[in-house]
């Protein structure tokens, strides 16, 4: 290697290295800052390293609302994410399975109609489901309606999704009809295919769909805003919303609760990046 | 079940054969009960939960309702009502602004980081998850932090002050609220944008680029005349959620300005939504302002699509 070729790799490594460090600098100055005293945040300059780690910042903060704790969102928000995510893969890998294998008629309209979806707001549908879901019954909530509880969270997602059925009619595109021809020949109905050939198959794809719809359940906020009313219900999203309003200017506890919040999504992403990346490809569709 | 263990053979058997034609994709016989059967919740999800209630949004919009008393039709009065209202319209200036400032910067940033991180040298994984990051944190903690980054004695404005540049308010400065808000967007949103963009350009042949160095073409002509026209498919794709997700803002703007703090400086269209509807329960009147904004939203998508012809290279 040539001189000058070695200083231009080693230029466009410092580069690189510079810009993840401009992407790494906010995670950085949330973690200093959670270990930090109050009274040295605002005394000494942000970018110094904390005197001493602060722990007990993390404990604060996870018991700092008067009859909760941060534990109470987090298992408010991993049952919403979770029931979510299981609604999504069983109803849009039938739904997938359908548009791959079977012919019928108004398949082609109705499988653009899906894709259409998904590129439309949302938002347009948010005052005629809070209305459904205000006169859907529930006999344990305060209201006697869904309003107040989890349900508007996640029962949607057993109902099919774009996102899901497309990305999964992809998938089962590329297996090889020989393998229903084989199983209908042993006398395997079109359930039993499904179940013994496809879902077991596309395992890659489904770990895709899974991860990305935690994921938007973890992070969202409007609907849990929306349809959460007392703070035992909260997810962690509108806990640290509401945390923050509360507790103006306790940037030590605030960066504590924003680490703790983010990092099962962290921990997440970097087991699983690949299907991060193949997801997003695939799809386009963003976090 | 004995055929179980027979499909699975068969399984492994076929996995290594390559696949074929697909020959017996005929209609079969029942065909259309059993996708009916598979399609079932979708269908009613379609019927109940988004093609019902987009027609519906268009009817409560035509009414008054709180949600109390019974709705009372008053026409088109809603629409009327909120071109006559200063927050509607600033939150319709302060999206669109978000909108054309955010896509386009946000879009050219990526394309340069891509670029740079299409790199073949050691360490890169390692480099790509530290860009990576921002992508699966909530908007919501993100804020938080960016919050923090804006506040008075906070790390922007010590780095400013030591430039000898005076301090700003940011994000409760009316002027540069929404720039703030903007660049914390841009930085969140950076990383899916890489990831597409990286996988087209790992898609184009390393063929074109030896046959136009043969040429005696430099590094820039290359970028210009191989890489940006065959990378026009993935930056069209990501023009499209860019721009629909843009105008959708709401989390950043409901922590970092809640609500619209800096009088309405920061207030967006979804946050005027949810305000109206779950706030002050004007369901007509949300109604009316998400059916505007789904207009605006599929004219700008339909225009986009119609400039597709004159940019976009398909191979």
């Amino acid at each position: 290697m040539t001189a000058r070729k070695l200083a231009k790799r080693v230029g466009v490594y410092v580069a690189l290295l510079l810009g993840g460090l401009a992407m790494m600098i906010p995670f950085l100055w949330m973690l200093a800052t959670s270990l930090k005293t109050r009274a040295e945040v605002f005394s000494t300059s942000p970018l110094s390293y904390p005197t001493g780690l602060h722990w007990e910042n993390y404990t604060k903060m996870w018991f700092a609302l008067p009859s909760v704790t941060f534990g109470t969102f987090f298992q408010n928000s991993i049952v919403i994410a979770s029931l979510a995510t299981a609604g999504q893969l069983i109803t849009c890998s039938m739904a997938a399975y359908a548009f791959a294998v079977f012919d019928f008629r108004g398949k082609r309209v109705l499988f653009a109609l899906i894709l259409a979806t998904l590129i439309i707001p949302f938002q347009i549908v948010l005052v005629p489901n809070f209305i459904l879901y205000r006169y859907l019954p529930w006999p344990f909530s305060e209201s006697g309606n869904w309003i107040g509880t989890n349900l508007p969270l996640w029962v949607w997602a057993f109902f099919g999704g774009a996102f899901g059925t497309f990305l999964l009619r992809q998938f089962f595109l590329t297996i090889p009809s020989e393998l229903a021809d084989a199983a209908r020949v042993d006398g395997a109905n079109p359930w039993q295919i499904f179940r013994k050939v496809y879902v077991p198959l596309a395992r890659p794809a489904l770990a895709t769909l899974a991860i990305f719809q935690f994921m938007w359940s973890w992070n969202d906020l409007l609907d849990p805003l929306i349809y959460l009313r007392d703070l035992p219900s909260y997810t962690t999203t509108v806990g640290l919303a509401f945390f923050q309003g509360q507790y103006v200017g306790k940037w030590p506890e605030m960066m504590a609760g924003a680490l703790v919040s983010l990092l099962p999504m962290v921990i997440l992403f970097l087991i699983a990046q690949k299907y991060f990346v193949r997801g997003i490809t695939l799809s386009g569709l963003k976090g | 079940m004995t055929s179980t263990s027979r499909v699975g053979d068969q399984v492994r058997a076929a996995k290594t054969r390559p696949a074929r034609a697909r020959s017996n994709r005929g209609p079969r016989a029942g065909e259309g009960r059993w996708a009916l059967l598979f399609l079932a919740p979708t269908l009613i999800g379609l019927a109940v939960l988004s093609a019902g209630p987009i027609l519906a949004t268009l009817g409560i919009s035509l009414t008054k309702w709180d949600m109390l008393t019974p709705p009372q039709v008053v026409g088109l009065d809603n629409y009327a009502n909120l071109l006559g209202d200063d927050r509607f319209l600033r939150a319709l200036g302060n999206t669109t602004f978000y909108t054309v400032v955010s896509v386009p910067l946000g879009l050219t940033l990526a394309l340069a980081l891509a670029t740079a991180l299409n790199q073949r040298i050691r360490g890169i994984a390692w480099i790509r998850t530290a860009y990576f990051l921002p992508l699966v944190t909530s908007a919501t903690a993100i804020a938080l932090v960016w919050l923090w980054i804006y506040s008075p004695t906070g790390p922007l404005n010590d780095i400013l002050a030591a430039l000898g540049i005076p301090r700003q308010r940011w994000v409760a400065d009316p002027t540069l609220a929404m720039p703030s808000i903007i660049a914390m967007s841009i930085w969140q949103g950076l990383p899916a944008n890489v990831i597409i963009f990286l996988a087209g350009l790992q898609g184009i042949p390393a063929e074109y680029y030896d046959a136009a160095s043969v040429d005696g073409a430099g590094r820039a002509s290359r970028f210009r005349r191989i890489t940006l026209p065959l990378l026009t498919p993935s930056i069209f794709f990501t023009g499209v959620l860019a721009l629909i997700g843009a105008f959708q803002v709401f989390d950043q703007v409901y922590v970092m300005a809640n609500p619209g703090k800096p009088g309405q400086a920061t207030i967006t269209l979804v946050y005027f939504i949810y305000e109206a509807g779950f706030r002050n329960f004007k369901m007509g009147y949300a109604a009316a302002a998400s059916w505007i904004m789904f207009l605006i939203v599929a004219v700008a998508t339909i225009l986009y699509f119609r400039t597709q012809d004159r940019w976009v290279h398909y191979q």
